[in-house]
């Protein structure tokens, strides 16, 4: 049997290989709005797109009686985060951050600690987040122009350094706090990963986080689950929701763009994919749960 | 030759010896992370953290020393964001090889070196004038870097103490105890520059005096972070083959 680790590495390979060719070849932010685009149709979106298999053939996760109940639960769940973002941003995007800190960290600590410590999960998964946030900060003042407690605080005396510090000072403590089975190789990871976030702009530091630390891991993961006999016709199965999360979007996108603007066009991103990824975190959940 | 250009951006000028010392500097690093990487697959399944690492700190700093040089060479000066942003992510990672080789006190190494870092960046930036650059932060980030000398057993060296690494690095099997020696070194006497290149930095301790001698500090860096950083990689390496 292939183990986890086997199909992580190479996946974070990848991803580091194509992150150093944008920082070596200077490609700068003219091309993150496509690199995330390319990244969330091919890598992103599909690792959840399988949740409706994932949740039927894992052992730990058979937790719905029938499809019925598990897409209702699904849609439901998407549904009331649409709602919570319209009543109330800040609230919506405070359980963003909550869920997301927990299950990126989740994933991100396999092949170096058990999943059982909860804790742990959300402070990895929380450090990633802050580092993404703190080595981009400038920007995402610009990004939540509307939260204007956060857009207006005077950040100029500080240099962008100075976050890349910060970052790494909550790490090692972080690291050092938790008992952790292969601390050193999450630190040099994590480190690695800083650095990209440090010299590439938000979107496509996201999209490389998102695309090659998170998801392709999860979706060669996920490919192992399931048994396939080629990872062709694994891909194939992922193929329907990734169209019906993309035609999700667009709709969304049809009746708001009389309210989108550039400047709060990525917030709208994030709301779907907050959207999307609510229901997906509980099935990951039980799905890593062995890894 | 014209991809080559593409590559390296700006050209150095001929008889530019600091443009130079950055170049040999990225290169080296480079072919150091190529070195050990390939011996993370040769070595014992103990040392392999330690190569990785090892690959990992030079992988960094030649990515950096890169910029730099092209820093360099366009005439922007010195690259004093640059080497900090490589300090703060690999002088970490060199302290956790002691912790890597013994098993023990990473916790205190990790501390040691986020005091010695932050409190080098806030007196060296000027960003909390709270405290004196030299008496103030230069010294807090001094005693760390003492504090974390002391653990790993740089202080035997002249017949002083040892923490707890250090005992742990003696007792070792193998030729642990002889990189130990290595390690400690590189930590005692080639770190030495990093102190001295903020002393000459920061106001109150010898920048008048420097200001009339026409030296440059990054030769002194470029040459010390390259023995360093390999030298470190390579240390570890003979313990692991």
């Amino acid at each position: 049997m292939v183990s986890t680790e086997n199909y992580i590495l190479p996946a974070k390979i990848v991803g580091l290989i194509f992150s150093l060719s944008l920082i070596f070849f200077d490609v700068g932010d003219s091309y993150s709005s496509i690199i995330f685009i390319l990244i969330m149709l091919t890598i992103g979106i599909p690792h959840g797109s399988v949740d409706h298999i994932i949740a039927f053939i894992n052992p730990n996760s058979r937790r719905f009686s029938s499809r019925f109940s598990f897409f209702s639960i699904y849609l439901v769940l998407i549904a009331l985060n649409i709602l919570v973002w319209v009543l109330s941003p800040f609230l919506g995007l405070f359980i963003f951050l909550l869920v997301s800190c927990y299950h990126f960290g989740e994933t991100q600590v396999i092949g170096y600690n058990s999943t059982d410590n909860r804790l742990l999960n959300f402070v990895i998964g929380a450090n990633i987040l802050l580092s993404l946030f703190l080595n981009n900060i400038f920007e995402l003042q610009e990004i939540l122009v509307d939260f204007t407690f956060f857009s207006s605080l005077n950040l100029s005396s500080f240099e962008n350094i100075f976050f890349l510090l910060i970052s790494v000072a909550v790490l090692m403590m972080s690291v050092v706090y938790f008992d952790i089975r292969r601390k050193v190789p999450l630190y040099a990871e994590l480190s690695i990963l800083y650095l990209i976030f440090y010299h590439t702009d938000i979107l496509t530091s996201f999209s490389i986080f998102f695309g090659f630390s998170h998801s392709l891991p999860m979706l060669l993961m996920e490919y192992q689950e399931m048994k396939e006999k080629s990872f062709f016709r694994f891909y194939l199965k992922t193929l329907p929701f990734t169209l019906l999360a993309v035609v999700f979007g667009l709709v969304l996108y049809y009746f708001n763009n009389n309210i989108l603007t550039t400047d709060n066009l990525i917030l709208f991103v994030f709301i779907i994919i907050s959207s999307l990824t609510l229901p997906h975190v509980f099935i990951m959940k039980d799905f890593v749960n062995d890894k | 030759m014209n991809t080559l250009n593409f590559i390296l951006g700006a050209s150095l000028a001929p008889g530019d010896f600091t443009g130079f010392t950055f170049f040999i500097g990225s290169v080296s690093m480079l072919a150091a992370t190529v070195f050990f990487l390939v011996q993370h697959g040769q070595v014992d399944k103990k040392f392999k953290d330690s190569m990785l690492v090892a690959a990992l700190i030079t992988g960094i700093a030649a990515v950096h020393y890169y910029y730099m040089r092209d820093q360099w060479a366009e005439g922007l000066g010195s690259p004093t964001e640059l080497r900090y942003i490589d300090w703060i992510l690999t002088v970490p990672l060199m302290v956790v090889e002691f912790a890597l080789l013994t098993g023990v006190g990473m916790g205190k190494l990790f501390l040691a070196s986020v005091v010695m870092l932050v409190t080098g960046y806030l007196g060296e930036s000027g960003l909390a004038p709270v405290l004196p650059a030299d008496l103030g932060w230069g010294l807090i980030a001094g005693l760390a870097y003492f504090w974390m000398a002391y653990e790993v057993g740089c202080l035997t060296l002249v017949g002083g103490p040892t923490g707890e690494t250090g005992a742990a690095l003696a007792k070792a099997g193998g030729k642990i105890p002889e990189a130990g020696k290595m390690l400690q070194r590189f930590v005692l006497v080639g770190w030495a520059i990093y102190p001295i290149g903020y002393m000459m930095g920061t106001d109150g301790w010898y920048s008048g005096l420097v200001a009339g001698i026409p030296f440059n500090m990054d030769v002194v860096y470029n040459i010390g972070d390259a023995i360093n950083k390999i030298g470190f990689g390579m240390a570890v390496w003979y313990a692991a083959k």
